[in-house]
Order: C-alpha cells, then sequence, then structure tokens
C-alpha cells in the first residue's frame, strides 16, 4: 500500500507538467480557437534554453546558421534568474508564433491549423537537434527535493510543489478569464471577433496576449521538468499529448478541470509503472503512453455527434483535388523517368530514388484518406508497421512471391485502420487529429517497441522478397551490388498500381462520394451517400496501402526497427505530402521526390550543400508556409491554374443579378 | 395515394418544442406546401422526417414503411430526399458532377470494385433533365463558388431531383430569387411533380407557396395551425390572425394571380 502512495506521488510531478502544459494549450485554443500539437515543443525549447543558461549563461536564440547564442554572462546563471530569463522568453515566443503563424490560420480549415502546428513542432525539433543534438541534457533541480513523509511514504518536497503550483496556476488564469476585463475581451473576441472589433477592441491584441501567457506556461511546464524527465528532442514535445488528454477532459474551456484531470493522468501513469514492476502479467511496456490515448479515445466518444448539426459553420476551403483530363499522365510520365534514373544511377544516388518511390508509396496512403475524405490521420506510420512488422514474421522464412507479401502487409493494416477510423464516425476535424496522433503514439509505445514484436535493438529480419523463384532483393550476391537496379523497379511497379489504385477512386462515382463526405457530411447524406462506409473504406484502403508500403520498406531496409515507424514519421510524412498537394498524384510524387527525408532532393541537398539535417527544418517550415499561403500544395496549385486559365476562355455563364436587374427595369 | 405519412411529430430542443405533435399526409404527385413565420419549426420538421435528428418522436411513413431509426442516407435511398436552406453543395466538384455524384449510388462492395476498374451510369438523361428543368445546363461546368446565390440553389434542387427521388423536401428554394425567378421556379416544381415526383415545399415567398402547391400545411411555434387548399388557409381566421396579419392578404391574391 505504501508503495502505491508512493507511486501515485511521484506522479504528481509529471502529472503537474502534463496539467500546466494543458492549460497552455487551452489558452491558445481559447484565444484563437487552435489546438497547439507544438505546445510540448515550444516547452521543449525552454527547457533547453533553461539548461543553456544555468549552464553557461548563455540565451539561445530558435535559429539557424545566424548567430544563435547570445552570451548574458560569464559563467551559468543562478536558477532564479535564468527562470526569469526563460520565461520572459517564452512569453515573446508565443507572441511571435502567435503573431508570425496562427494569426493568418484564424478562419482557415481544421487540415491548415493541424498541419501548421505541426510544422512548427517539427522546425522547432530540427532547431533543436541542430543545434544541440539528440542526446539527453542533464538539468539542475529548481525546486527543493528535500524528502516529506505523507502516509508512510517518502517523497520529495518538489513532487508536492509542482502539483500546488500547477492548481495554483490553474486558479489564477480562471480567475483572470472569470473576472477581469482581460478576460471578457478574450472571450467575446473568440466568440465574435467582428462584434468584438465593433466594440472596439483589437482581437490580435487580445489573442498575442493569450499566446504569451499560454507560452510561459509552456516554459514554465519545461523548467520545471526539466530536472524530472529526461530533456530530450523528443520527450518533451511528445509531452502535449497527456497534455492534449486532459485540455479535451476539460472540453478545451475549464482551466481548473484541467489541470486536475492532468494530474490524475500523472498519477495514473505513474501507477501503470508500478503495476509494471508488481505484476508479471501487466504488460511491461507502453501502458503509461496508452493511458491518455484511451482518455481522449473515452472523452471523445462519449461527447462526439454521427452528423455535424444544423448551424454548425462549415470550414474554410479545402486542398483542391483535381483531376484533369489526363489522370494518369503524371504516372506515365514519372515511371518511365524512374526506371531510367535507376539504370543511369549508383550506389548513393541510386538508394535514393529507391527511398523516394518506397516514400511514395506511403504518402498515396494520406492521399486517399486526407486528401480525398477530409480525415486528418496522424497515424500514417503506425498502419505501416502493423504492415511491415507482421509481414516480417508471417513471411520470415515462407519464401512467397513479394506482391503476396506485399498484400499480406496491407491486409494485415486494414483491421488497424478500420479501429482508427471508427471514432472518425463521430469525431472530425481537429479532434480526429488528437485522436489518430493519441493512437500512432500508443501504437508505437506499446506495440512497436515491444521487444518480442520489433526484435529490441537488433531489430527484425525481413526476408529478401522473391519472384518466380529469383531473388529481386535490394541486396545482390556480392557487397558492391547495392542497391540493385531489380528492386528499384519492384518498388516502382508497386507504386505505380497503387497510385492506378487512387487514380482509380478519385475518377469513379466512390471518388466523387468521398469529395462529397469531405465538404459537407450532411449533405452527402441527404442524397443517400453512406458517410460512415465512405469513411470506413478510406481508412481501410488508406490502412493498406501504408501497410503494403510498410511492406515494402521492410524488404528495403532488410531489418525492421521501430524508428521506422515512430510517431514523428508520420508527422514528417503528412507535412511533405501537405507541401507537395495533398489530394493529388502529383502532389505525392513532389513530395517524395524533392522532400522525402532520404529521398532525392535530400540527398542532393546533402552532397551538394552538406545540408541533409536540415530537412526537417526546411519541412516544418515549408508546411507551415504552405498552409498560410498556398494550402493547395505546390503540385495542385500550377494544375488547378492552367484549368483556370482553360476555363477562361469559356463563355462566362450569366448570373442571376443580371436577369434580376432586367426584371426589375421591368 | 399517400406516399407520406406524418403522425404526431415532436422534436424538443433542451425542453424547448421546436415541433410540437404535428400530423399530415401528402398524396403522391402533389406539391404540398409547409409555412409559417421565422422558428415556426419548419426546417426542423424537415430534419426530422429525413433523419437528421435521431430524437425526434412520432410515426413518419413512407410508402406504407415505417422510417423510425433509419439515418438520413437509408431515407434518401428509398426516395425521400432533401436540400438545404444554406444551399451546401459541393464546391469540389461541378454543378454536373455534383448531380453525378447523387445520380450514382454505391454498395461497399460497389465502391471496392471502383478501385479497379472505375464506372459511372452511362445514362445521363436523369443529370441531363435536371439540369434543363433548372435551367442550369449552360452552367453545368461551372463550379458552385463560380455561380450566384440563386443558381446554386436552383442547383442544390436540382441535385436532389438527379437522385431519382419519389419525394424531395425543399428548404426554401426561392430564398435569393427575384420575383420573376420565383414564378419561374413555382412553373418548374409543377413540372416536377407532374413528372410523378411528389415536392414538399417550404418558403417564405406566399405568392409561390399558395400559387403552386395543391395543399398548405400552416405551422406556428410548433404547431400545426391549419392544413388545406390554398383558398381554405387564406381564409382561415386563425392563420391570418397567427401569421399573414390583415395586411398581407392582398399581396397574396396577386401573386397567386400571375
Amino acid at each position: 500500500m505504501t508503495s502505491v502512495i508512493l507511486f501515485a506521488l511521484l506522479g504528481l510531478g509529471g502529472g503537474a507538467v502534463t496539467a500546466l502544459l494543458a492549460l497552455g494549450v487551452i489558452g491558445e485554443y481559447q484565444a484563437s480557437g487552435v489546438v497547439n500539437f507544438a505546445h510540448g515543443a515550444m516547452a521543449m525549447l525552454c527547457a533547453y534554453c533553461y539548461t543553456e543558461l544555468r549552464a553557461h549563461g548563455r540565451l539561445v536564440l530558435p535559429v539557424v546558421v545566424l548567430p544563435h547564442r547570445i552570451p548574458l554572462a560569464a559563467h551559468g546563471l543562478a536558477t532564479l534568474p535564468a527562470m526569469g530569463v526563460t520565461l520572459v522568453y517564452a512569453a515573446v515566443l508565443g507572441t511571435i508564433v502567435y503573431l508570425g503563424i496562427f494569426r493568418w490560420l484564424r478562419h482557415a480549415p481544421a487540415i491548415a491549423k493541424v498541419v501548421a502546428s505541426i510544422g512548427l513542432m517539427l522546425a522547432l525539433q530540427a532547431v533543436v537537434v541542430i543545434q544541440f543534438g539528440t542526446s539527453a541534457r542533464p538539468s539542475p533541480r529548481v525546486l527543493p527535493s528535500a524528502p516529506v513523509h505523507v502516509l508512510g511514504a517518502t517523497v520529495g518536497r518538489d513532487r508536492l510543489l509542482l502539483a500546488v503550483i500547477a492548481l495554483a496556476a490553474a486558479a489564477v488564469l480562471a480567475a483572470v478569464y472569470r473576472l477581469t476585463r482581460f478576460g471578457v475581451v478574450t472571450r467575446a473576441c473568440a466568440q465574435n471577433e467582428r462584434s468584438a472589433a465593433l466594440l472596439g477592441w483589437w482581437p490580435v491584441r487580445s489573442e498575442a496576449a493569450n499566446w504569451a501567457i499560454a507560452s510561459l506556461l509552456a516554459g514554465l511546464a519545461g523548467v520545471l521538468a526539466a530536472p524530472i524527465t529526461s530533456v530530450t528532442p523528443s520527450t518533451m514535445t511528445l509531452a502535449v499529448v497527456p497534455a492534449l488528454a486532459a485540455a479535451l477532459v476539460a472540453d478545451l474551456s475549464s482551466f481548473t478541470i484541467a489541470a486536475a484531470a492532468g494530474l490524475l493522468i500523472g498519477v495514473g501513469q505513474s501507477l501503470c509503472v508500478k503495476a509494471a514492476t508488481s505484476w508479471t502479467w501487466f504488460p511491461q511496456h507502453g501502458v503509461p503512453e496508452v493511458l491518455p490515448f484511451a482518455v481522449i479515445a473515452v472523452v471523445m466518444l462519449a461527447r462526439g455527434n454521427r452528423l455535424p448539426t444544423r448551424g454548425e459553420a462549415t470550414e474554410g476551403r479545402l486542398p483542391r483535388a483535381p483531376l484533369g483530363s489526363r489522370p494518369l499522365l503524371p504516372l506515365a510520365l514519372f515511371a518511365p523517368a524512374t526506371a531510367l534514373l535507376l539504370v543511369v544511377t549508383r550506389s548513393g544516388w541510386r538508394a535514393a530514388v529507391i527511398q523516394s518511390v518506397v516514400t511514395a508509396c506511403v504518402l498515396l496512403s494520406l492521399t486517399v484518406l486526407t486528401g480525398f475524405v477530409g480525415q486528418v490521420s496522424l497515424a500514417q506510420a503506425a498502419f505501416a508497421g502493423t504492415g511491415g512488422f507482421l509481414m516480417a514474421k508471417l513471411l520470415a522464412h515462407a519464401g512467397v512471391p513479394f506482391p503476396v507479401g506485399l498484400i499480406v502487409a496491407g491486409a494485415v493494416a486494414v483491421p488497424v485502420g478500420l479501429l482508427v477510423g471508427v471514432p472518425a464516425l463521430r469525431i472530425r476535424g481537429i479532434n480526429l487529429a488528437i485522436i489518430t496522433l493519441g493512437a500512432g503514439v500508443a501504437m508505437d509505445a506499446f506495440v512497436f517497441r515491444n521487444q518480442q514484436i520489433s526484435g529490441g535493438l537488433a531489430g527484425v529480419k525481413v526476408a529478401a522478397p522473391r519472384l518466380f523463384g529469383a531473388d529481386v532483393g535490394i541486396t545482390g550476391a556480392h557487397a558492391g551490388d547495392y542497391p540493385r537496379v531489380v528492386f528499384g523497379l519492384v518498388a516502382l511497379a508497386t507504386f505505380v498500381l497503387l497510385a492506378m489504385v487512387a487514380v482509380n477512386l478519385r475518377r469513379s462515382a466512390t471518388g466523387s462520394h468521398c469529395l462529397a463526405v469531405r465538404t459537407n457530411e450532411r449533405a452527402a447524406s441527404a442524397i443517400g451517400i453512406n458517410v460512415a462506409a465512405t469513411k470506413l473504406l478510406a481508412f481501410g484502403l488508406s490502412a493498406f496501402i501504408a501497410g503494403a508500403a510498410g511492406g515494402l520498406i521492410g524488404f528495403q531496409q532488410g531489418r525492421l526497427s521501430p524508428e521506422s515507424f515512430s510517431i514523428f514519421v508520420s508527422l514528417m510524412l503528412l507535412a511533405i505530402t501537405y507541401i507537395g498537394g495533398i489530394a493529388t498524384v502529383p502532389g505525392v510524387i513532389f513530395a517524395a521526390v524533392v522532400l522525402a527525408p532520404g529521398g532525392l532532393g535530400f540527398t542532393a541537398l546533402e552532397r551538394w550543400f552538406q545540408l541533409g539535417r536540415y530537412q526537417p527544418l526546411f519541412a516544418g517550415v515549408g508546411v507551415i508556409v504552405t498552409a498560410i499561403l498556398n494550402p493547395d500544395g505546390v503540385a495542385a496549385a500550377s494544375r488547378w491554374a492552367s484549368a483556370r486559365r482553360a476555363r477562361a476562355r469559356r463563355p462566362a455563364p450569366i448570373p442571376v443579378a443580371a436577369t434580376a436587374l432586367a426584371g426589375a427595369a421591368r | 395515394m399517400t406516399l407520406l405519412e406524418v403522425e404526431g411529430l415532436s422534436v424538443t430542443f433542451g425542453g424547448v418544442a421546436a415541433v410540437d405533435g404535428v400530423s399530415f399526409s401528402v398524396e403522391e404527385g402533389a406539391v404540398f406546401g409547409l409555412i409559417g413565420p421565422n422558428g415556426a419549426g419548419k426546417t426542423t420538421c424537415i430534419e426530422a422526417l429525413t433523419g437528421y435528428l435521431p430524437q425526434a418522436r412520432g410515426r413518419v411513413c413512407f410508402d406504407g414503411r415505417d422510417l423510425s431509426g433509419l439515418p438520413p442516407h437509408r431515407r434518401a435511398r428509398l426516395g425521400l430526399v432533401r436540400t438545404f436552406q444554406a444551399v451546401e453543395l459541393f464546391d469540389d466538384l461541378t454543378v454536373r458532377e455534383n448531380l453525378r455524384a447523387a445520380a450514382n449510388r454505391r454498395t461497399w462492395w460497389q465502391s471496392l470494385g471502383d478501385l479497379f476498374a472505375p464506372r459511372w451510369h452511362d445514362d445521363e438523361s436523369a443529370i441531363d433533365g435536371a439540369l434543363e428543368l433548372l435551367g442550369l445546363t449552360d452552367v453545368a461546368g461551372c463550379t458552385p463558388p463560380e455561380l450566384p446565390q440563386g443558381q446554386r440553389k436552383l442547383a442544390g434542387v436540382a441535385r436532389a431531383l438527379a437522385s431519382g427521388p419519389r419525394m424531395v423536401l425543399l428548404d426554401e428554394p426561392a430564398a435569393g430569387l427575384d420575383t420573376a425567378e420565383s414564378v419561374a421556379l413555382g412553373e418548374r416544381l409543377r413540372a416536377v411533380a407532374a413528372a410523378g415526383v411528389t415536392v414538399l415545399l417550404v418558403d417564405h415567398d406566399m405568392g409561390l407557396v399558395l400559387g403552386v402547391c395543391d395543399r398548405v400545411a400552416v405551422l406556428d411555434f410548433g404547431r400545426l395551425l391549419a392544413e388545406g387548399t390554398p383558398a381554405q388557409v387564406r381564409t382561415d381566421a386563425a392563420v391570418i390572425a397567427a401569421y399573414l396579419g390583415d395586411d398581407a392578404v392582398a399581396p397574396v391574391h396577386d401573386g397567386a394571380r400571375r
């Protein structure tokens, strides 16, 4: 019993961090309707800023190339000054993020807000990796950690203090929002920007102030979390997942409920660790990461509506999905060009071509799901991993032809896709992105990090693909024969087939139903379209494509490890597909060739300019710019422009207004 | 023959009765009008009949079949198709593609077939007919954002007709049209009914409703105030007192004459 209390009290520390992050998430949402996936990354940046100030007295700016270390003192700062500087830094960061990014996305569709905040997350993470590397940074303690005795358990004072700080912050925020003029203005601007403006309030000012406060809380969370968790670019970035869970429990509005929920989630996660040490039947890994996802899923399923109700505002414009008069032409151009490239290139460059083709296969899974049906999924790498790992297990020594292997990989991913798709029947937009993010993190932690499935550090060996008895694998008989052209052609053929399925879908009646569901679920059901079936079809097909691509990744790498399918892979895939154009096959091709990690563009960047490590930064910044300026993506935008020119040559329709004028004249 | 039979339809939103025990029936091939002041529950009625409000109580029979518990798309597939007050077209698709999406139904196995061999109905006569009937043939290649509001409204009606309905429920199709266009719309609705598609028409345009409909029901505060032929409704004392008012009677006659 004492140990249960001990673990519960230990959990207060992590819970307080979750609570503080949740408060910031709610503040940002209340101010500008954005669920900021990058909130954890902002806390992470502040934690790095704090540790650097403490260690060397230098201020770290989130920039690259330009000077990014400003010396404030000759040696490390003391705790309080370092904390003060970090909090100011955090507030400025929040203001800049709002003014530079989210201010412009106020009326954008959910997908634009989601990808922009993911872009920010990737960019901040990339900056920190470039500046500090990925190893954990030590952080000196902030709060006194002298032991105290509570109900028989002995625990550091800091855990209790953290919980008190989180609850106090929540109480202060709740009071400020309810009682002060600032709070009233914020709520008024959030509810009706135009009316607030008519009353003489400038929404931008109150929203910027809210972002500054929210970011300041993120900075506080980062500083306080640094001594009790490991400071790495990814752990604190992903701390946003339990924070999102807590914020959702509070319906993204109540600060006090969010703080309480955050603390409880932290305690629950800690008790999961305790359970794993006490009971052998309890899963040893991943349950603490699954817990926030379970909370998210339960809260959302309890609240969602099957169809949006009357009067619910339809979102702004989605990325266009032009078909073009010759929809297979891009494939007909891409396939021979790539085949030629495979033959004429050697070693490193050929590997880059293969990487681009394999990535293109994964990206297609986003086109059918997010592009055609508008369902934002951050779990695509989880689908791919399911296919890859299970195929490796099932076919370990079966020696079956590779197409069978890929079909098996796709097929086993379908149930996972449908499972993730079920919440989508009731949940849409940003909430769906949150739940798929949770699902991706849970799959990563619970399944892929499970050594029995992923084979631990060594990974899982994948047998070479065979066709008609011949080895068509990536590795040849002798060492110099890598990568082989024949495997590149296998990957290319797979891509062409999958892309034809995507194009077929787009130009069929089912495809028009997909676009109908994407635009307006109510209207779609009004003409007899089964919205639920359409979404599930898209999730199933998307999971199949991703799973088959996961199998291809297995063949390509020879050995599969969880790193290939982490949540950050999913985020990167969504980001680059969105830049290229998420709703078209040419967009996928552009993203895979120019932007994919390890692909052709990446390799050129690395070989010619030694800038390969900047790829995540380019992708992050690129997707933010795309979301604000060009939501159609690079490829679709150019096609749309040509289609508009063609349309301009046709006679314009006679507007009803003209007839109305004629009627009035009579 | 009675196509739609509504008995004791009630919808409450958090204790407020938006529709309160409404009963009426619509004959096949008729044009049935539903009128009432703002907030009378007209749109709520349409939502309840077409399955958008699962909390609705009462009995709705369509072609002798009880619709209780059926979701919107199943009701639409049985032939009960609605339009929306706020148009709600698919902006990514051209007008013709909007109609095509409605004209092509898919079961899930047909959808799987579409992945390998995309198929459409070759026969587009229903689509061409709907476009022609609503005067949209010239703008069939445009996307909805390129059209003025009035034509978008008509495209919404055309889309409902293209789905091959037995009955359409039109939610204020004439809003945004001028008087001349409204009259033209009335003629088109009569043509729709003559072609065998029953029409339930909700509109504010008294000239349109009383001039076109075979029967009219009047709602007020969610209750059925009166039901009958336009002539009966026009002279109904309760209706005049509650809704039309004494002054409104004259322009209504004027509208009906045209």
